[in-house]
């Protein structure tokens, strides 16, 4: 075929691309019904898009929380939903990845046309929607992710946090270690990445607000092989504590390694270092390394602890089988977002929506501390607990812990 | 049938079908729509290195993040149109393209695909490491691109110009592929000493081959600007490469038509398994290994002498 | 202090780089046969890591029967896969055409198989380790320590590297299997069995990753994903060379250390673009490795 005419084939379609553009843009009628301004609300229903990682190598931080917030709006269909109005749940699949959540959730609003997003279980994947929601103005909840980068600085339409940012786990870690243990020499250990960079920020922080200093600030990579560098410059570093915010991966290997180098300060890990305990002592290899270990939660109580039993019974029971660690983080959200939707009033909108979310004061009975929102405040979640944990049994240390580091340090 | 009057079938059928998706989907349909055109360029330009010029080169998400940032950070500060910035994003690319070029036209096949892929993987580590300007593992957020007579705000705006731009980049490339240049690197796949001996200059061939897939890379970055609103590294990897890769080899390394029916298949097969959940990845292997099992020269090298009947083919067609 | 620093990073870097050079020998070896790039050979290991894990923990045998079930299991996944896949691949080839990629791309789309087929079950959620082979407890020379752990994890590897190249050089199999990868027609020729001569050393990669696979497993921790430690195999492998069985070995260990001396005296963060810089660096410089002859540029 000769170029001269595909050249002007080329160019016809191009033209007739843009006109096509123009007649549909022309032709996005209104709903006949004009009684609901927004999508996703019929006299029936409130239709929500709920997204988590269900596949791939994130499918255990998300695809139970997603059931478990599911499992809540069902609680409420069966009460009779809200306002006479039932929650139909559509659910997609983020793979914790920012394009395909991107992709999940502009169909949601494009083809599903939900009333408001709820999901997102990885911090650098829902930031991928953040400005697109806002340009569309649909309410983008996050389900468990911690969302850092997303809720600071806030923007009116993502809220997040439910289970605490990493400034939480910064900021409370350092609280910790510096009241209950009295350490002034902290050895701090993160990722290379968004997540240790935000719990850093908190952390560095709250030392200098305490009196105390980090003396070693190692970054490691998700995937590091062997921990002998960062654990000798910190066994040199004449630290007091060693903190540790890594995935547990890592941390397993840093525990194992501080033992074999007969190390014997205080080691404290944050809540996502220690998912499973069980695995975790396998994998360092020895109870005696556990001497002197705490972690971090957001949980008001051990995992398995008498005050969680409620949820992990009722998710047996609705599904019959037994949870993940992270599962119980996926009601915070469901529970705000209810309740935010009966507050908006019988005839909600998305910004009334908002407008009674960014008012949430909600006590969970599952998290260590109340779920707030405000004008300017889109971190739900706040506070944290530690536990003691030598190996066989977990003790749960009196006391929460908060990271106040303000919005702009 | 006569050949052209196929050809002509197809043509029109596919303006057809680029008209139809914003008269009758939905944003999202034109959102993948988007997708779709944004991976042409990627594999074209892939192809042009790998396929025609027969590089084992696999830099090319480095050069594909380069577009990005260098296109939404011009953009972001200076708010210039995207006819500016889309160019710019490539020339950087490209001089990059060039830089890796002089040694890399040293190595061949193990060697060259090793080195290039370690490259794309330390300029991965560099996008997520140098935040004062990639904004690192938090990722970098886009101001709308900026058209000359209003801004770009949502697929459906994007939409046109991403088609337009596709469809350049494809035309470069069908003139390419008849042009000097394009036989010289076509000798120098099928023998590197043989051209050498008949005149031809090998490593320009090969530097400026790398040249044009680095700019290829680059404008598909700058694509990536118009109708998303934010990059995260990740996006930039390993994953992505592989992608473009299978794209073009069970597409039909080395031909048009293969590359672009690579691109449909592999860019539409995610949403199709969106439900399968668990067996995903499986599935995605097997299929991988099904097609380069029963057709290793690509679906166009299993189909293409099918509809098109052998004796009208051109000679450049021919050629296995 | 440095010194300090210096003979504990020599030591780690030891250990690991030991088995950074068991993997890039199995990398080689299939290279060398058949010129294949095998990318799913970080997930042979991952998957021989889970079998050793689920009968070690589920079946309760002990390592002196996993550890061969497990070697006989991916040798059977090697062989096969060559047997079936790649030889149809190369079997479809006409003249003049390069199917090389298409076998490299093979073997990416073994390794989305083999991590599908693991992800779904139960124990692949968390990370995870095998039981351990023998008591923990550190041994000091000096002021460096050492696990035994450590030490086992070396000595293997060591032994079966000796083992290998004792193989290769005086057996008649091992001399069958050079000749193949040096010249397959002339192999042809004097009626060794390339065809089988190929599966079977793929299928030796595959027992080879076993091995690896069995001692990594309580270093650096099981995930579906582990076999991303195969660049690490690669830069191992360039480093040597790519064909010449003893300096891949250096090229482990050196990487190893090399991996360690940078944490230490760089930082940690620059630990993971290490390898790829040491690719990119060998490859600019002195592309034929350490101990490589010439520059190696067979066309297939």
């Amino acid at each position: 075929m000769r170029n001269s005419s595909i050249g002007k084939l080329f160019g016809a379609f191009g033209l007739a691309a843009a006109l096509s553009v123009g007649v549909a843009s022309a032709y996005t009628v209104k709903d006949p019904q004009q009684k609901y301004a927004d999508p996703g609300i019929t006299d029936d229903e409130i239709v929500i898009g709920l997204h988590a990682p269900l596949s791939g190598r994130a499918k255990a931080f998300g695809a139970d929380a997603l059931d478990a917030a599911r499992m809540w709006y069902d609680m409420i269909n069966a009460r009779g939903g809200i306002w006479g109005r039932k929650i139909r749940v559509i659910v997609g699949d983020d793979k914790c990845s920012p394009n395909d959540l991107l992709a999940v959730v502009k169909k949601f609003v494009t083809e599903d046309k939900v009333f408001l997003v709820n999901g997102g279980s990885c911090t650098h994947a829902a930031v991928a929607a953040q400005e697109y929601v806002t340009r569309e103005k649909v309410p983008f909840v996050m389900l468990n992710a911690a969302g850092d980068a997303a809720v600071f600085p806030p923007t009116r339409y993502v809220f997040g946090a439910f289970g605490g940012t990493q400034r939480t786990v910064g900021g409370s870690l350092i609280d910790f270690v510096t009241k209950n243990l009295g350490a002034k020499k902290i050895a701090y250990i993160a990722h290379d990445d968004d997540f240790g960079a935000s719990n850093y920020l908190a952390a560095k922080w709250t030392a200098d607000q305490n009196g105390a200093s980090i003396v070693a600030d190692q970054r490691v990579s998700r995937k590091i092989v062997d921990v002998t560098a960062p654990m000798l410059k910190i066994r040199a570093s004449g630290a007091d504590v060693i903190v540790i915010t890594t995935y547990t991966g890592p941390a397993a290997l840093l525990v194992k390694k501080a033992h074999e180098f007969g190390i014997k300060m205080p080691i404290v890990a944050a809540v996502q270092a220690v998912p499973n305990l069980e695995a975790f002592v396998k994998n360092v290899g020895s109870k005696e390394a556990f001497a002197n270990f705490y972690y971090g939660s957001p949980l008001n109580d051990l995992t398995d602890g008498p005050k969680q039993q409620w949820v992990i019974d009722w998710f047996k029971k609705t599904y019959n089988r037994t949870p993940t660690p992270f599962m119980s983080y996926g009601i915070p959200s469901a529970m705000a977002i209810a309740q935010a939707l009966h507050n908006a009033g019988p005839n909600p909108t998305r910004e009334g929506f908002i407008d009674a979310l960014a008012a949430t004061r909600l006590n969970t009975g599952i998290l260590a501390g109340p779920i707030e929102f405000g004008d300017n405040k889109r971190d739900g979640h706040n506070a944290s607990i530690f536990i003691k944990y030598d190996g066989a049994g977990s003790t749960r240390v009196p006391g929460v812990f908060f990271n106040r580091m303000p919005l702009n340090p | 049938m006569t050949n052209n009057r196929l050809v002509l079938v197809f043509a029109v059928a596919i303006v057809a079908v680029l008209v139809a998706v914003p008269l009758f989907g939905s944003i999202y349909v034109v959102f993948l729509a988007n997708m779709l055109l944004m991976y042409a360029v990627l594999a074209v330009g892939l192809d042009i290195l790998l396929g025609r010029a027969g590089q084992f080169a696999f830099a090319h998400t480095a050069f594909f993040g380069i577009g990005v940032y260098t296109t939404a950070l011009i953009n972001n500060h200076t708010g210039l149109p995207f006819v500016l910035t889309i160019p710019a994003g490539a020339a950087v690319a490209a001089l990059v393209g060039v830089i890796i070029a002089l040694p890399a036209t040293r190595l061949r096949h193990l060697y060259l695909g090793l080195a290039t892929f370690a490259f794309a993987e330390v300029a991965h580590w560099v996008f997520n490491n140098w935040e004062s300007v990639t904004g690192g593992a938090n990722g970098l957020r886009f101001q709308p691109q900026n058209t000359g007579f209003g801004t770009i705000t949502n697929d459906l705006q994007a939409y046109p110009f991403v088609v337009v731009i596709a469809a350049f980049m494809i035309w470069i490339t069908r003139n390419l592929e008849r042009s000097q240049l394009g036989r010289r690197m076509e000798a120098i796949k099928e023998s590197e000493a043989a051209a050498h001996a008949s005149g031809i200059s090998v490593t320009r061939t090969k530097a400026v081959a790398f040249t044009i897939s680095a700019a290829y890379a680059g404008v598909a970055g700058g694509m990536y600007t118009l109708f998303q609103s934010y990059v995260h590294p990740d996006v930039l990897g390993f994953d992505t490469l592989v992608l473009i890769l299978s794209m073009i080899v069970i597409g039909g390394l080395g031909t048009l038509p293969g590359v672009l029916i690579g691109v449909v298949l592999l860019g539409l097969m995610p949403e199709a398994m969106r439900g399968l959940k668990v067996m995903q990845e499986l599935l995605y292997g097997v299929i991988l290994i099904a097609f380069l099992m029963f057709m290793p020269r690509g679906v166009w090298g299993f189909f293409g002498p099918l509809i098109f009947s052998r004796s009208e083919r051109k000679p450049a067609e021919d050629k296995p | 202090m440095w010194t300090l620093f210096i003979f504990q990073g020599l030591a780690g870097g030891l250990v690991t780089g030991s088995i950074y050079a068991l993997i890039a020998l199995s990398l080689v070896l299939v290279y060398k046969s058949t010129h294949v790039i095998n990318f799913a050979g970080g997930e042979f290991v991952m998957i021989a890591a889970y079998l050793a894990l689920f009968l070690l923990v589920a079946g309760g045998l002990t390592y002196w029967i996993a550890v061969p079930l497990c070697a006989a299991a991916t040798f059977l996944l090697g062989a096969v896969f060559e047997r079936v896949v790649l030889t149809r691949i190369q079997g479809r080839q006409r003249p003049g055409q390069n199917v090389l990629v298409a076998m490299v791309i093979a073997t990416v789309g073994l390794t989305y198989v083999l991590k599908g087929i693991i992800r779904p079950f139960p124990y692949a959620d968390e990370v995870r380790t095998l039981p351990p082979m023998l008591e923990s407890g550190p041994i000091f020379i000096g002021n460096v320590v050492i696990t035994r752990q450590d030490i086992a994890i070396f000595s293997i590897a060591v032994l079966s590297m000796v083992a290998l190249f004792v193989f290769f050089q005086f057996t008649p199999l091992g001399r069958a299997l050079r000749a193949t990868a040096d010249n397959p027609r002339a192999a042809a020729l004097v009626g060794i069995p390339v065809r089988r001569m190929r599966s079977f050393v793929w299928g030796l990669a595959g027992a080879l990753s076993a091995i690896a696979g069995i001692l990594i497993a309580p270093k650096v921790l099981m995930t579906p994903d582990m076999g991303g430690l195969i660049i690490l195999a690669f830069a191992a492998a360039i480093i040597g060379g790519f064909t010449n069985i003893p300096g891949v070995i250096v090229g482990g260990f050196l990487l190893g250390i090399v991996e360690n001396i940078v944490g230490l005296t760089i930082s940690t963060n620059a630990i993971s673009v290490t390898p790829f810089v040491v690719i990119i660096a060998v490859l600019l410089f002195r592309p034929q490795g350490l101990f490589g002859g010439r520059a190696e540029t067979k066309k297939v």
